[in-house]
């Protein structure tokens, strides 16, 4: 089994907290598509193909700056090279992208999931995040979503903004659960130092929020959301039980994936396990034979710890029989203790050879798992 | 003037030092000697040759002294031999410097004409002049468009009372001067005597240590000959050894069969390590030995002390290895095993002074590849108690060894008598460091070109912290300081004691002036909460005189420590950065559950930083 990461790198306009490879000229889209096609077929009859694929996923940079014909045609190229079986097929979209239209075009496409970047209904938050979008825009294109019948759709929210209030994100969460979403993306602000927000922070303009109100904001989601249904499956990913992005999950699992597209990460494990990342950069992509960037090793110990990593941050957690079969690694008796002592403290759940962090251990989880590995 | 047999006169030699200050140019002036004389080419001139340890080189002073024998021919086409003896240029090393000067018969006073005399080389040169030196005053850096020869000439003139017509004008840069500075070395410098037939007596100036030779004695024979092969004895320890090679110290060691009366050579003994070689002490023969050493040895005294203790407590062995090699070409450096509750197994270690100890941990760290510790440095104290009636002297060098308050009679600690040399538009930042460090003002001497000497007491204590820095950057880098040992004085000192999460860490206590304890309490818990990383819980950080707390601050537990996203390419972002916080993690010291990083055991040094 194995997922495929479409790197679709345009948007309309810069938004101040992303790092992710994307250009603002609209121009280079159909040349883009056409490279895109021819990065498909490179990969006809190589062992990549081989493997069934599950899930396919379009990601950015904005994925619906595409039209309906393009995803069309790119999805039929995937169709002819590799096997596709996808039970999942998600595209990340705007929403002032969306139309009626669009979301129907997609649907018959073959698309089974809409990810809505909603990150804020708040007009001040959307104006300091520079989003594309108003409020409005995003209600309307929430209800559009709501009725397009998709197999499943999800929207994405930010908190812990600068002078962001508990009460600012609790009105979020419910206009958001008005249109009773099957999954929520909820990520924290990640101040990135080369982005623009970055540099406002490095200047002293802007000060991130204190950890205890972000923290909060944390234990917050979780609380509202929980009488919907909706659960904490990750870090920063809620669900309706069985709603879970099957995509997303894989890479917590080091299943494989390819990524394709300017700046889309691979991994790869056969004999020997690696990524590699595609050269983040259009130009150099649409004019380009060979677009793989440096292949990173990886040891079974860094495979490993990347899986502790991974499974610390999902309510699922890790089992030590997997760590062993998988990757010939054996907790010692201090990781053994250490984690004991986790769950002394309520901060872990320890299951025989299983164990998962609490809401309380999840909301430190770089801490316990930095913890964890270096006691190793 | 020949002795021995006219068809096979003697060469005659010429021992002799440089006493300069840091940055007068001294080594530039060697190079150019050695240069002139043919001891070395232009092709393997390493800018500065004689300071060849790597720290040396970078902070352009020497630690160790060096020696280096040139073949100079005069005009005349007579040859003489020169034997240039380096001494070490900072005050932590005036021993190490007394030895040294007493290798030579001469010292060339070398005085930058911009700069003009600082107080090093004052006392450098007092000590030469008690030994009966010939000294050759030179003025370096003529060609400097600063240079004031008239103004600084004069200084020299009121120092050491010589004439105008004898201070030579001399660029280490350019050249200039330097063929009149080599016939100055053969005229004015007087001759060694040539005894040979005496009992020998050979001075240790220095000694380093070669890993796959052992240590290497560096000697100036006063009387008597050494030969290859001889049996040899030093005196202040009177361990034997065979002298299995000797030879002359040109850049490259040249092995010879004899070492006579006035020459200067190494030795190599039988066995590979010759830690018995101190300098300062007397080399001699075990056949015909000398009834008397040279006078003047002295067991080094160390001023400064530290625990020096490995992040990894398995490293312990380590560590004592290091220190035993490092021990053996750095006689001044003392170490005995210490105990602390907080880091374990470790070393008490003794030093000449503040520089030296920060050498020390260079080394370990450069050349040993070792992860250490070290504790805030102090000085020795003298504590009177009454034990059963009975007075008792006892002496800590260690602040968590300082007795109970209530058991202490009276603690003494050691006083300096500080010099200073500053131009005198900083007298008022010096004084006001001085009265700050509780220096007691003796007085104030103006000299010429606007510079004034201060005299100053001050306790030890309060120089070993950061006391030269402060000087140097309240005078932009114009003041110099020397200082020598006094006296040891009644004090009123306590012992502050600091507590993470409850438990006292005897690493971090200090001995402080009663008066300053509450500020000192209240700066370090707050540096300190600055430097320790939050936990996943609450860490209290708290000061205490005895069991009263004068300070508390708290290190806030972690509330939120986890990344938003984690997707293709954050993975092998996220582990390498995983990777690099682990790295930290284990340089960091476990206290009982606390983790505290390297830095924060010499907080109290950097509190400074704030103000």
């Amino acid at each position: 089994m194995s997922g495929i990461y479409l790197h679709i790198p345009f948007c309309k306009q810069a938004c101040s907290y992303c790092d992710f490879y994307f250009v603002t000229r609209q121009e280079l889209r159909e040349q883009y598509v056409e490279r895109l096609l021819q990065e498909i077929r490179n990969y006809r009859d190589t062992d990549y193909t081989e493997e069934p694929v599950q899930t396919i996923y379009f990601g950015g940079g904005t994925p619906s700056r595409l039209g309906v014909k393009q995803i069309d045609a790119i999805l039929a190229e995937l169709q002819r090279v590799f096997n596709v079986q996808a039970s999942e097929i998600t595209l990340e979209m705007n929403p002032d992208d969306v139309t009626a239209d669009y979301l129907s075009g997609l649907k018959q496409a073959g698309l089974t999931r809409a990810s809505m970047g909603v990150q804020s209904f708040q007009p001040e938050l959307l104006e300091f995040m520079h989003r594309a979008h108003n409020r409005d825009e995003a209600l309307q294109c929430l209800e559009l979503l709501s009725a397009s019948k998709f197999q499943s759709f999800t929207a994405d929210l930010i908190y812990g903004n600068p002078n962001q209030t508990a009460e600012q994100l609790a009105r979020d969460i419910d206009l958001l659960l008005q249109f009773d979403p099957p999954h929520i993306s909820a990520y924290s602000l990640t101040v990135e130092p080369r982005t623009r927000l970055g540099k406002q922070v490095e200047l002293g303009r802007i000060n991130p929020p204190e950890d205890d109100i972000v923290a909060d904001q944390f234990a917050l989601l979780n609380e509202q959301l929980k009488p919907h249904g909706i659960h904490r499956y990750e870090v920063s990913n809620y669900s309706k039980p069985g709603m879970e992005a099957v995509h997303n999950s894989s890479y917590w699992s080091h299943e494989n994936y390819l990524g394709l597209g300017p700046g889309a990460h691979s991994f790869w494990w056969d004999e020997k396990p690696r990524r590699w990342q595609n050269v983040a950069d259009i130009n150099h992509y649409c004019s380009s034979e060979d677009v793989a960037g440096e292949t990173e090793q990886l040891s079974m110990q860094e495979l490993a710890e990347e899986r502790i990593m991974m499974g610390l941050r999902t309510k699922k957690g890790i089992t030590e029989t997997e760590l062993k079969s998988r990757y010939g690694y054996s907790l010692n008796e201090k990781q053994w203790g250490y984690l004991q002592k986790k769950q002394d403290e309520g901060r872990l759940t320890l299951k025989g050879s299983d164990f998962a962090l609490t809401e309380t251990g999840l909301v430190i989880a770089d801490a316990i798992i930095l913890d964890l590995i270096t006691l190793h | 003037m020949h002795a021995g047999n006219p068809a096979n006169p003697m060469t005659e030699i010429r021992n002799f030092c440089i006493i300069a200050h840091i940055d007068h140019g001294k080594s530039t002036l060697a190079d150019r000697l050695l240069e002139r004389t043919g001891a070395i080419t232009e092709r393997d001139m390493q800018a500065q040759i004689l300071d060849d340890m790597d720290l040396e080189r970078e902070r352009g002073i020497t630690i160790k002294s060096h020696a280096i024998k040139m073949d100079y021919e005069r005009p005349s086409g007579e040859k003489v031999i020169f034997n240039l003896i380096d001494t070490p240029g900072h005050v932590d090393f005036a021993y190490e410097v007394s030895r040294a000067l007493k290798a030579c018969e001469g010292a060339l006073l070398v005085v930058d004409a911009a700069q003009g005399v600082e107080a090093q080389t004052i006392s450098t040169l007092y000590q030469a002049i008690d030994q009966d030196l010939e000294i050759v005053p030179v003025l370096n850096k003529i060609d400097l468009p600063g240079a004031d020869v008239e103004g600084v000439g004069q200084q020299i003139v009121d120092l050491i009372g010589c004439d105008h017509e004898d201070i030579l004008h001399v660029s280490g840069k350019t050249g200039e001067g330097v063929d009149e500075l080599l016939e100055a070395v053969v005229k004015r410098i007087p001759a060694p005597g040539r005894e040979n037939d005496k009992p020998l007596r050979a001075l240790i100036f220095d000694s380093i240590f070669n890993t796959y030779r052992g240590s290497i004695v560096y000697v100036r024979v006063m009387q008597g000959t050494l030969h290859k092969g001889e049996g040899i004895r030093f005196m202040a320890t009177n361990k034997e050894y065979d002298a299995e090679e000797i030879g002359y110290l040109k850049l490259k060691q040249e092995k010879t069969d004899k070492l006579e009366a006035g020459e200067v050579g190494y030795v190599i003994g039988s066995v590979k390590s010759l830690e018995d070689a101190r300098v300062g002490d007397t080399l001699t023969t075990i056949k015909n030995a000398a009834q008397e050493p040279i006078p003047g040895y002295k067991e080094p005294q160390p001023m400064v002390f530290s625990g020096i203790y490995p992040t990894q407590s398995d490293d312990f062995e380590n560590l004592r290895s290091a220190l035993e090699k490092l021990q053996l070409n750095d006689a001044s450096l003392t170490y005995q095993p210490e105990t602390s509750k907080a880091l374990g197994f470790g070393f008490r270690a003794g030093f000449l002074g503040l520089l030296h100890m920060e050498i020390v941990q260079e080394r370990l760290d450069r050349e040993f590849d070792i992860d250490i510790i070290t504790t805030v440095p102090n000085v020795e104290y003298e504590v009177h108690k009454t034990e059963r009636g009975e007075q008792k002297k006892v002496i800590v060098d260690n602040p968590s060894a300082m007795p109970d308050p209530s058991k202490v009679d009276a603690v003494y600690e050691p006083y300096i008598k500080a010099s200073i040399i500053t131009p005198s538009d900083y007298i008022g930042p010096v004084m006001k460091l001085c009265q700050e460090r509780r220096g007691i003002y003796v007085n104030q001497l103006h000299m010429q070109s606007q510079r004034v000497e201060i005299t100053y007491e001050l306790p030890m204590a309060e120089v070993v912290f950061d006391f030269y820095d402060r000087l140097k950057s309240g005078t932009r880098g114009y003041a110099s300081l020397d200082y020598e040992f006094l006296e040891y004085r009644k004090g009123d000192l306590v012992r502050l004691d600091i507590l993470l999460n409850g438990e006292p860490v005897d690493a971090l206590s200090s001995i402080v002036h009663r008066d300053n304890a509450y500020e000192l309490g209240r700066k370090l818990c707050k540096k300190l909460k600055e430097l320790i990383p939050q936990h996943q819980f609450q860490i209290p950080v708290q000061a205490s005189i005895g069991s009263n707390v004068i300070a508390r601050e708290t290190v806030r537990a972690l509330r939120k420590d986890v990344t938003a996203k984690c997707y293709g390419g954050d993975i092998s972002r996220k582990r390498k950065l995983l990777e690099k916080q682990k790295e930290g993690k284990k340089r960091m010291k476990q206290v009982g559950t606390v983790e505290v990083p390297q830095e924060a055991f010499l907080a109290v040094l950097s509190m400074d930083d704030d103000q």
